[in-house]
């Protein structure tokens, strides 16, 4: 059994700084982690790996810097990782990420699930999963909180659905995207972290994926970043709750809310 | 020259930081006030291998050196002195004994566990009459065919009641001193005649525990001998050496957070109309500790360096445990001062940070000792020679 792992090397948000009166935002001095929700997904790999001796393979996109997220997971416990690296990868947008992706896990032969992270937590687009999974074109679970049981070519999850909980069934080859915080991922072992150089890690360009400029072209322009308007101050009211409950619903009818 | 950390050892900090922030932060203020060690969560640092840090992994260490157990000891001195109390002890000194003085068998039988972390250890030098002045242990051993029958009592023995292999010093030759009559044992505790006495009531690091140990006719195989025999004093000081320089790095991390909460609350407590940090007695402590931490940052790992790189660091693991010691005692005593009255409150942690600081100047040696080390160091390039 192989699960597929793709990570996300982001700057860790608590290090970001935002400065909005002079509209800028400094990410350098934020340290490079692996995305927390990508820990999720590879804790949920790892606990296959546990349970069912699955063999977890790690895949990132980026510059050389995200080698060391991979060994990262690897000293988790993954089994093997590559890194997609070229100058036309790092252009990518999110469309040809996932397709880079896609050709990568394709050139990794069999596998019977990729586990992603729901979301990153720089972009918060949740775009990645899905779009790997239709490049792929195999069935994508999103907001996976539990595996509960994954043998016979299927997986059965739990999923947020609404408010409330769904119990899935999917055939595998298949995609999960698992919810931001949906277990406490491990910590590296300090022996495997001390080792975690000690491999080769393959390293594939665009071209070993048979991807060309026009195949890796973005589909967004980046224009500039800019912060959310300031929000209104909210209105506080008092008095008793009945008086309290009709000014709430005449608000609310006055916006349409209700 | 280069200061960066190795990737691995940038790794290795991250794992130690969400370790000591996820399982040790949330338990520090309860374990000083249950005065209980936290044998749980010294059980999940052991499943990461944080009970063997500096020790090659052929004997079951981490192999990350003592720059990687220096950045281990201040991450975790970033959150609980008691905390970093039990795992210097247990590897800084106990383990780092056997690591030192111990033959290929007993790194193997005793080190491998140790460094594990399937078993703790304890370092027992101290006695009634013998503090700052180790050599006058009155502990004995005496041969008995191929076992050694040790009698005597230790005292304020960190890890004591925890402690599954014992490193003990006890007399051999009365007669020899210090320098060929004290020997190094491995004591097991379940060996006859092993007793833990009374357990310290302590000012701080009451989540660690402080321990009586008790030996009554214990006797002790021969290949239990760590070092050379009645070379004892060399090896426990050795393993001291080690120790202060940890020490030394749990002090760096313990001031930092006492540096940063002292400035977050100076950012936030208003007095006269504005932040109290934009008074200039309190920019005036808060920019000299920062200096003197980083001061102690270059001290530490330059000293680690020393270390890992074989070269003589005696004097410099003496300078790392008494600055780091008193740079530590120095920020607390700033952050409670910054705090004021919610400083001395029970219901922030300011108070346990300040009641935790004081023991690093008087354990490993007091502060007075390492003064002694020091100069005695110093001195001895000039060709004088100093006695304590
Ligand atoms: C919480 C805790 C944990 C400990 N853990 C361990 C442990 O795990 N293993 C272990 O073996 N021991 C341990 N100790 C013992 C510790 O190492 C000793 O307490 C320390 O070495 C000082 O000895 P003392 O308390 O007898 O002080 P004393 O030696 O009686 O000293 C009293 C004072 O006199 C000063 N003084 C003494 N001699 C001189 C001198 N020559 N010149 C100038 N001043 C001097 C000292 O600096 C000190 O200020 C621990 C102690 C405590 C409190």
């Amino acid at each position: 059994m192989r699960v597929i792992v793709p990570i996300k090397q982001i700057r860790d948000p608590r290090g970001v700084k935002a400065d909005p009166r002079r509209q800028q935002v400094t990410l350098e001095e934020a340290e490079l982690v692996i995305n927390p929700t990508d820990r999720n997904a590879l804790e949920e790999a790892l606990v296959l790996k546990d349970k069912l001796g699955a063999k977890v393979t790690v895949i990132s996109i980026g510059g050389p810097e995200v080698e060391d997220s991979i060994r990262e997971a690897w000293a988790c416990g993954a089994d093997e990782g590559i890194l997609l690296s070229d100058e036309l990868l790092a252009k990518a947008d999110f469309r040809g990420a996932a397709l880079a992706l896609a050709k990568a896990i394709q050139k990794l032969g069999d596998f019977d699930l990729i586990i992603a992270g729901a979301m990153a937590a720089d972009t918060c687009q949740g775009q990645l999963g899905p779009r790997l999974a239709a490049a792929l074109d195999i069935p994508c679970v999103n907001d996976v909180y539990r595996i509960l049981e994954v043998s016979g070519g299927k997986a059965r999850v739990i999923r947020g659905w609404d408010e409330k909980f769904l119990e899935v069934e999917v055939e595998l080859p298949a995609v999960l995207c698992i919810a931001p915080g949906a277990n406490v991922p491990r910590l590296p072992h300090g022996a495997r972290i001390m080792n975690s150089y000690q491999w080769e890690m393959p390293v594939w360009k665009a071209s070993d994926l048979g991807l060309s400029e026009e195949d890796l072209r973005p589909g967004v322009e980046e224009r500039g970043l800019s912060f959310p308007p300031e929000r209104v101050r909210g209105r506080v009211s008092r008095g008793s709750p009945e008086d309290l409950a009709r000014e709430l619903v005449s608000f609310l009818r006055e916006r349409h809310l209700i | 020259m280069d200061f960066s950390f190795s990737k691995e050892h940038q790794m290795l900090r991250r794992m130690a930081r969400e370790f000591a922030e996820r399982e040790v932060l949330p338990i520090a203020k309860a374990i000083d006030e249950e005065h209980r060690v936290p044998m749980d969560v010294v059980k999940k640092a052991a499943e990461l291998g944080l009970l063997g840090v500096p020790f090659p992994q052929k004997y079951g260490g981490m192999g990350a050196g003592e720059i990687g157990y220096c950045i281990v000891a201040e991450e975790l001195g970033k959150v609980s002195s008691s905390f970093a109390t039990i795992i210097g002890a247990h590897i800084g000194i106990g383990a780092m004994a056997i690591y030192l003085g111990g033959n290929e068998e007993q790194k193997k039988k005793y080190l491998t566990p140790l460094a594990r972390g399937e078993k703790i250890a304890a370092f027992a030098l101290t006695e009634a009459g013998a503090g700052s002045d180790a050599a006058a242990i009155k502990t004995r051993a005496v041969r008995d065919g191929n076992y050694f029958i040790l009698n005597g009592t230790k005292q304020f023995i960190t890890n004591g009641d925890i402690a599954d292999i014992i490193t003990v010093m006890a007399v051999t030759d009365p007669s020899l001193g210090p320098r060929g009559g004290i020997t190094a044992f491995i004591v097991e505790r379940e060996y006859p005649g092993v007793r833990i006495g009374k357990l310290e009531d302590k000012m701080g690091i009451r989540g660690s525990s402080t321990a009586e140990i008790i030996l009554e006719d214990v006797r002790v195989p021969k290949e239990n001998i760590l070092g050379p025999f009645g070379a004892g004093f060399i090896v426990f000081m050795q393993s001291l050496d080690m120790g202060r320089l940890t020490l030394g790095a749990a002090c760096l991390g313990g001031a930092q957070t006492a540096l940063r909460m002292a400035m977050e609350w100076a950012a936030m407590r208003e007095q006269f109309g504005e932040p109290i940090a934009h008074k200039q007695s309190i920019q005036w402590m808060i920019a000299e500790l920062a200096t003197e931490i980083e001061a102690l940052r270059s001290l530490v790992y330059r000293t680690a360096w020393l270390v890992d790189t074989r070269q003589p660091f005696t004097r410099y693991a003496a300078m790392c445990k008494m600055y780091g010691s008193e740079v530590a005692s120095k920020a607390v005593n700033i952050a409670l001062q910054i705090y004021g009255a919610m400083g001395y409150s029970r219901d922030f942690v300011v108070e346990l940070m300040y009641r935790d600081a004081k023991i690093a100047e008087i354990y490993e040696g007091t502060n007075e000792i390492q003064r002694i080390v020091i100069a005695e160091n110093l001195f001895r390039d000039f060709g004088v020679r100093i006695r304590p």
